[in-house]
């Protein structure tokens, strides 16, 4: 419009103050973007500072093994020379342990507070993950590698251990004659590592970084994969079949009664999850109120009986103690516990979704000739798919990364991928298995989402 | 009307720097929970009239101390640890190294790194209690013959329920090894083969379709209140903790008890450092070692906490004794495996993860 008076005027349009009206819109219109943006900064710089860069820093310590590599630099160049790796390797090798021993101890922060001791520390824990025993042996070493000669006059006073090392340090520590140390260090070799995502799925690498299984008796993450899968869909599939129902009622029920049964609903959702998993272990346990009401309902009839067909019979009929089922501290535990935890996440979309079909459409089909169940499949069913869609899926993530209730109602058979993250942060300290372990979950999730918008849609995702 | 204002903000500013201040001041100790953590409020927190402490509750691990040093914001100051985390720690620089003439000798003279009952392993830690995993039960579980021994613990056809375990490695695969018939002394040194472990692991095959797994100090108690188990592994003090001072009815069998070390240690960057300090000196002392064992049967680290308990008898807060009920003396020593922290800190992972695995399989 503006660009046909140009031409057709030959002149520029100008405002009152007299700037061209195009420069004054496109100065007004950035205003309104900055003032727009400005508005958003605050939660945008919340997202990035809480949520993005602490997920992003923790999913870099799983291929991160570079505070290993800037600690042992030459010993893992002299790895790379190492020929025959059945064999011990050379003298050379020995003495760059040495060496690195001794240039990394007199490392200092930014500050000027020594902190290569520490740094050796943190590397025979790190070292201790490929092998065992590292951490004992590292430490030995470096004692005996930083022995100074106290009796020397010189102002830095030399080393007690000069070179040819080999020997000596086989004779302080007899492990360094173990081939098997010196293999595990090709698995540490490289500044960035597959190992823990290996790790996290039962494999590792050999001395030549090939990729193999792990030890039969150390398998465990595949075990503990599928089940986490088997669980959270176990708990999709409860929570569904409960909640549908539930949220049929809520939805088409008069508004009073349905308040009232709203309130049942939230009620549990309201109360801490600690008290209702607690609640479950006193109905669930051995001796708890399920086991016992079971006991004093359940007949117990024992002795013989006169069957027809098949005459004196003994019938043994007793809920005795042996009988009791074991519903806590195991699989069923945690299944149990779940769904009824995660049961509003379902109920509470779908609900919404069946809000708002209106009651018409099925007195339409009815009216048409179709019976109320035909109705209610072909027609009440496909329009609340987005509310069932939505909460499948909040439920199935929720329950993917769980770690409470397994943890508490688990037991054996019943923990889940969530409770080894917190296992490896907590008390192995292996946070790099622990953050290829997260990043694992946090792609199955989008995997799943990606799937979901495939064969469903996003758009027919409706969380409430 | 602005310069009210202005008043009023300065004064606020003021009030709220000082009770940032006085918050500041208040040294945080990081403890198990529990009887035991009580016992430390008791004997060293109530003894304390210094400046304030407040102590809060965590599950073991270093898993939050790591963290927050790593993040440059610590918020702990005292953490109560185990001894494989004592030397971990100190190793990766997560604790302070400790200025050690600081620390109160004993009444004799003796000082506190030579006072100890183990060698001290490095200069961050403070001495702080011996305990001991054990087996328990309640007095009426079991008609005709009773427990006595580790074996008895694995032995579920003689003695039939459910047996608690924790869901770690360590003490439990030393006991399982105790109970196929190692002797105490070559524990590590099987334990440090590859049949030796598949040993203990087939050891554990045995009771493995019989167990209830804890990983909280107090779960035990309720397994076995609730007769959940027959018999559970538990913390000696929190057994000895609900008999002494709740009258309960549970019986300890000391053999195969796998003794460790607990330890205190001032974080690095520590919020409350000098304060942290002066009562770390406080609860080292042997006076305030021995009171400790006043509330809680886990023996004092230091040798002049015993001494004072032993001459104080009936020591107990409610009048009885308690030597009887400590994890170290000669008696319950007899049948006593030393934990190797050593050993833990470079095979934890390897056995852990085994354990691990054969917990979920």
């Amino acid at each position: 419009m503006s660009d046909t008076s140009i031409t057709n005027s030959q002149e520029l349009l100008l405002t009152n103050d007299g700037v061209p009206l195009k420069v004054s819109l496109r100065k007004s219109l950035r205003r309104t973007k900055i003032r727009s943006f400005l508005l958003i900064l605050p939660p945008l710089l919340f997202l990035l500072l809480m949520f993005v860069t602490p997920i992003g820093s923790l999913l870099s310590r799983s291929v991160d093994d570079i505070a290993i590599n800037k600690v042992f630099p030459q010993t893992f160049a002299q790895y790379e020379l190492w020929e025959d790796k059945s064999q011990l390797p050379s003298e050379e090798m020995f003495a760059a342990v040495v060496n690195d021993i001794r240039v990394t101890i007199k490392v200092k922060d930014d500050e000027g507070i020594d902190i290569g001791k520490n740094l050796l520390g943190r590397s025979g824990t790190r070292m201790t993950y490929e092998y065992s025993g590292w951490k004992s042996l590292i430490s030995k070493t470096i004692k005996s590698a930083l022995k100074v000669d106290k009796k020397s006059k010189e102002e830095v006073k030399p080393f007690i251990w000069e070179a040819p090392f080999k020997d000596k340090m086989i004779k302080r520590d007899k492990r360094w004659a173990k081939v098997e140390f010196w293999q595990s260090l090709g698995a540490m070799k490289d500044p960035y590592t597959m190992g823990y995502y290996l790790n996290a799925v039962d494999l590792k690498f050999d001395a030549n970084k090939n990729i193999i299984q792990k030890e039969e008796y150390l398998k465990i993450y595949n075990t503990i994969w599928i089940r986490t899968l088997q669980v959270s869909l176990m708990v999709t599939i409860f929570c569904l079949l409960l909640a549908y129902p539930v949220a049929y009622l809520l939805a088409t029920l008069p508004m009073k009664t349905s308040n009232l049964l709203m309130i049942c609903v939230l009620m549990p959702f309201w109360t801490s999850l600690l008290v209702r998993i607690v609640a479950w272990m006193i109905m669930l346990q051995q001796n708890g109120v399920v086991n016992d009401t079971l006991m004093y309902i359940l007949p117990c009839f024992e002795g013989m009986v006169n069957l027809p067909f098949f005459g004196a019979t003994n019938i043994d009929l007793c809920f005795s103690d042996e009988d009791r089922l074991p519903m806590m501290y195991n699989f069923t535990g945690t299944i149990i516990v779940m769904t009824q935890v995660l049961l509003p996440f379902m109920i509470l979309p779908i609900y919404s979704v069946m809000k708002g079909i209106p009651p018409s459409y099925m007195k339409a089909a009815q009216n048409l000739g179709a019976t109320p169940t035909r109705a209610f499949i072909r027609v009440y069913m496909p329009q609340s798919v987005p509310g069932i869609g939505a909460g499948c899926i909040l439920v199935f993530i929720v329950a993917i990364g769980y770690y409470i209730t397994p943890e508490l109602v688990g037991g054996k058979d019943g923990i889940m991928i969530g409770n080894f993250v917190a296992r490896e942060m907590q008390r192995t300290l292996n946070w790099g298995l622990a953050a290829a372990m997260g990043a694992i979950l946090l792609a199955a999730v989008l995997v799943l989402y990606w799937a979901y918008d495939r064969l469903i849609g996003l758009d027919n995702l409706k969380m409430g | 009307m602005k310069n009210v204002i202005t008043k009023t903000l300065v004064a606020g500013a003021i009030s709220t720097a000082m009770l940032a201040g006085a918050v500041q001041a208040e040294v945080t100790l990081v403890s198990w929970g529990g009887g035991y953590s009580a016992s430390q409020q008791k004997a060293y927190v109530d003894t304390y009239s210094s400046g304030d402490v407040n102590m809060i509750s965590y599950n073991g691990g270093l898993g939050e101390v790591r963290a927050q040093v790593e993040s440059g914001s610590v918020q702990w100051d005292i953490v109560d640890v185990l001894a494989s985390d004592a030397r971990i720690g100190c190793d990766e620089g997560l604790f302070e190294e400790l200025d050690r003439s600081m620390f109160l000798p004993s009444p004799d003279g003796v000082s506190m790194d030579d006072d100890t009952m183990v060698p001290v392993p490095n200069d961050c830690v403070v001495p702080q209690i011996w305990w001991s995993y054990v087996p328990f039960h309640k007095a009426d579980t079991f008609s005709g013959d009773q427990p006595s021994t580790m074996q008895d613990f694995f032995d579920v056809e003689k003695f039939p329920g459910k047996r608690g375990i924790h869901t770690w490695a360590s003490a439990i695969t030393e006991m399982a090894l105790y109970a196929d018939g190692v002797a105490i002394d070559d524990i590590y040194d099987v334990l440090s083969t590859q049949a030796g472990q598949d040993r203990a692991f087939a050891k554990l095959d045995t009771i493995k379709d019989h167990v209830v797994f804890w990983s909280s100090g107090a779960k035990p108690l309720d397994l076995i209140n609730s007769g959940e188990v027959s018999m559970s592994l538990a913390y000696n003090g929190r057994i000895g903790g609900a008999v002494l001072n709740d009258g309960a009815d549970y019986v300890t069998v000391w053999d195969g008890q796998v003794l460790e070390e607990e330890w205190l240690v001032l974080l690095k960057g520590a919020p409350n450092r000098a304060a942290a300090m002066h009562f770390l000196v406080h609860a080292s002392s042997s006076q305030a070692q021995a009171d400790q064992a006043k509330w809680i049967n886990y023996g004092p680290m230091r040798t002049s906490g015993l001494d004072i308990m032993q001459a104080g008898e009936p020591w107990f807060n409610t009048g009885v004794t308690i030597m009887e009920h400590m994890p170290n003396t000669d008696e319950h020593m007899a049948g006593g495996i030393l934990a190797n922290p050593e050993w833990w800190a470079d095979n934890g992972q390897a056995v852990n993860d085994r354990y691990a695995a054969w917990m979920a399989q």
